[in-house]
C-alpha cells in the first residue's frame, strides 16, 4: 500500500501518511473516534458485569 | 577546496531556522516536564486512596490522560482556535485545528502547531487530573471518563479561548490578564470538581449520622506528599508553556505583553515558598504544606510575570492559609467530600489569584482596543471562569446521578474498587489495610 503523499523530500509540506488521500484520512479518523467511544462503552459494560455481585 | 562566505540570505535562513528549532526544543521539554505533573497526580491520588482503592484510583488517573489526548485532537484544539469570541465560532480561523487539517500532522512548513498542541494537551490533562482527585473511591470509571473528557477537551479549552488567547473576548472587552492560567485551568477544574462532588455525594463513612466529618486516611501519606512535590516540578514546565517563544525577540505572555523567564523564576519560587509557610502556619502537617505550596503558586499565577517577588510571596502565604481553611469549610459546613481538597487548592486559590491581580493592577494591555488590567475586569472574569467550570460539572453530573450512572453500588464501594474492578493487587505480600476512622476534620489547627 502506498501511503506516502510525496515522491521526493524536495519541497515537501504535509507529508504524513495519506495526507493527499481524504478518503483514507476519513476512514482512519473515523476508526479512531469509534475506538475511543467504543472504549468508553466497553468500560460501562465491564463495570455492569463486575457490579453484578455487589448490587 | 575554496570556501565561500555565506551570503546574507543564507545567514538569515540559518538564524530563522535556529530560532524555529529552539522554539520547538523549548516547548518539547516544557511538555515533557508537564508529564511529570501526571506522575505526581498519579502518586498523589493512589496515596490518598485507601489500600482497597489504590489501583482503581491509579487506573482512573491514567485513563483520564489517555482519553484526553485523542479527544483533544478530535475537537479540543478546534474549540480553542474557534471560540475566542464567546459562543460564536470563527470557522475560518479554526480551519487549522480541524483533525484533517494539513497542520494536524507532520508538516515541514509548520513547526509550531504540533508542539503547541502538545503543550495544550498537557494543560488539558492537568485539568482532568485536578478533577480526578476530588472524586476518588466512589465514582464510576465510565462516568468519570465522560466527565473528564468534557472538562479536559471541552470546558477548560473554551475558557482558554475566552481568556487565554491573544484575541480572547475577556481580554479584549475587560482587559483580563492571567499569565499562569489560574482561571482557565485551575478555577475551571476546581469549580467543575465542586459541581460534580455535590451530586456524587460523600464516600461511605466520611460523615457520621450527625454530620460530623470523619477523616478517611489514605494508605500512603508519603506517596501523596512526594506526588505533590512532583506536581510542583512539573509546574515549571507548565509555566514555561505559558510563555510565547517568538524567536529573535523578547518572550511574551499569551496576551502579547513582554515577559522574561527571570520574572517567572523570581515569583514562582517566592509564591511556592509562601504557600508552604502559610499552610504550615495553619495546619502543621506536610500534606497541606505541599498542597499549600501549590495553592501559593496558583494564588500568584495570574501575575507571575509582573509581581514584585515579595508580593508573590505574600500572595503565596495567603493561598497557603486560605486553601486548608476553605477545604475545612466545605467539609464541615457544607458536608462536601472533596477527597484531596481540589476545589480549595485550585478553585479558591485560582480565584484569589485573579482578584489579587485586579487589586495590584493598572498595567497596560497590548491587544488592540483592550483596556488596562483592572479590578473590575479581573473580578468579572473570575466570575465567568467559576460559572464556566461549575455549571457543566454540576449539570452533567446531576443528570448522571438521576439516571444512576454516576456512582458505584454501595456494596462495591465497601468491598473496595480494586477487588471489584482491577485484576491486580497493590501490595499482595502485605497485610490488608484496616479501616480505623478517626473523628476529626481534615485540618488540624
Amino acid at each position: 500500500m502506498n501511503a506516502s503523499p510525496i515522491t521526493s523530500w524536495e519541497g515537501a509540506e504535509a507529508y504524513f501518511t495519506f495526507a493527499d488521500n481524504p478518503t483514507a484520512m476519513a476512514i482512519i479518523l473515523g476508526l479512531s473516534v469509534v475506538v475511543t467511544v467504543g472504549a468508553v462503552i466497553a468500560t460501562i459494560i465491564h463495570e455492569n458485569e463486575t457490579y453484578i455481585d455487589y448490587r | 577546496m575554496e570556501q565561500t562566505a555565506p551570503t546574507l540570505a543564507e545567514l538569515q535562513t540559518l538564524i530563522e531556522m535556529t530560532g524555529t528549532i529552539n522554539m520547538e526544543v523549548f516547548y518539547w521539554w516544557c511538555t515533557g516536564l508537564m508529564v511529570i505533573i501526571h506522575a505526581g497526580f498519579l502518586a498523589y491520588e493512589m496515596g490518598a486512596s485507601r489500600l482497597k482503592n489504590a489501583l482503581a484510583s491509579g487506573v482512573k488517573n491514567i485513563l483520564a490522560f489517555a482519553f484526553i489526548v485523542p479527544t483533544f485532537f478530535f475537537f479540543g484544539w478546534w474549540i480553542y482556535l474557534a471560540m475566542y469570541n464567546g459562543f460564536t465560532p470563527d470557522f475560518e480561523a479554526a480551519v487549522a485545528g480541524l483533525p484533517w487539517s494539513t497542520s494536524m500532522g507532520p508538516n515541514l512548513t509548520d513547526n509550531a502547531t504540533g508542539i503547541f498542541w502538545g503543550a495544550f494537551v498537557l494543560f488539558a490533562a492537568t485539568t482532568a487530573s485536578i478533577f480526578s482527585g476530588a472524586v476518588i473511591e466512589r465514582i464510576r470509571m465510565s462516568s468519570f471518563l465522560i466527565l473528564a473528557i468534557v472538562l479536559g477537551s471541552g470546558v477548560w479549552i473554551l475558557g482558554a479561548s475566552w481568556g487565554w488567547h491573544p484575541d480572547g473576548w475577556l481580554t479584549k472587552e475587560w482587559g483580563f490578564h492571567d499569565f499562569g492560567a489560574a482561571g482557565c485551568v485551575h478555577m475551571i477544574a476546581g469549580f467543575f470538581a465542586l459541581g460534580v462532588t455535590i451530586n456524587l455525594g460523600a464516600r461511605i463513612g466520611r460523615f457520621a449520622p450527625d454530620g460530623t466529618p470523619i477523616l478517611i486516611k489514605g494508605h500512603s501519606m508519603p506517596m501523596t506528599i512526594i506526588g505533590l512535590m512532583l506536581i510542583i516540578v512539573g509546574f515549571f514546565g507548565f509555566l514555561g508553556g505559558c510563555i510565547i517563544y517568538a524567536g529573535g525577540a523578547q518572550w511574551t505572555t499569551i496576551f502579547g505583553t513582554p515577559v522574561t523567564l527571570s520574572a517567572v523564576s523570581f515569583n514562582t519560587l517566592m509564591a511556592f515558598s509562601g504557600g508552604i509557610i502559610g499552610a504550615y502556619f495553619i495546619t502543621r502537617q506536610p500534606f497541606w504544606m505541599m498542597s499549600g505550596g501549590l495553592a501559593g503558586i496558583v494564588s500568584a499565577a495570574p501575575g507571575l510575570d509582573i509581581y514584585y517577588p515579595p508580593l508573590a510571596f505574600l500572595l503565596g502565604i495567603t493561598g497557603g492559609v486560605v486553601a486548608p481553611l476553605a477545604d475545612k469549610i466545605i467539609t464541615d459546613k457544607f458536608k462536601i467530600d472533596d477527597a484531596v481538597g481540589a476545589f480549595a487548592v485550585h478553585g479558591v486559590s485560582g480565584m484569589i489569584g485573579l482578584i489579587a491581580l485586579g487589586i495590584f493592577s493598572g498595567f497596560p494591555n497590548v491587544v488592540a482596543g483592550a483596556p488596562d488590567i483592572s479590578f473590575s475586569g479581573q473580578l468579572m472574569s473570575a466570575g465567568v471562569m467559576a460559572l464556566l467550570g461549575f455549571v457543566p460539572g454540576f449539570g452533567l453530573s446531576y443528570v448522571m446521578a438521576k439516571v444512576g450512572f454516576l456512582r458505584v453500588p454501595p456494596k462495591a464501594e465497601i468491598a473496595g474498587l480494586d477487588l471489584v474492578e482491577v485484576p491486580l493487587e497493590a501490595y499482595p505480600e502485605s497485610v490488608p489495610a484496616t479501616e480505623t476512622p478517626i473523628r476529626t476534620s481534615t485540618v488540624t489547627a
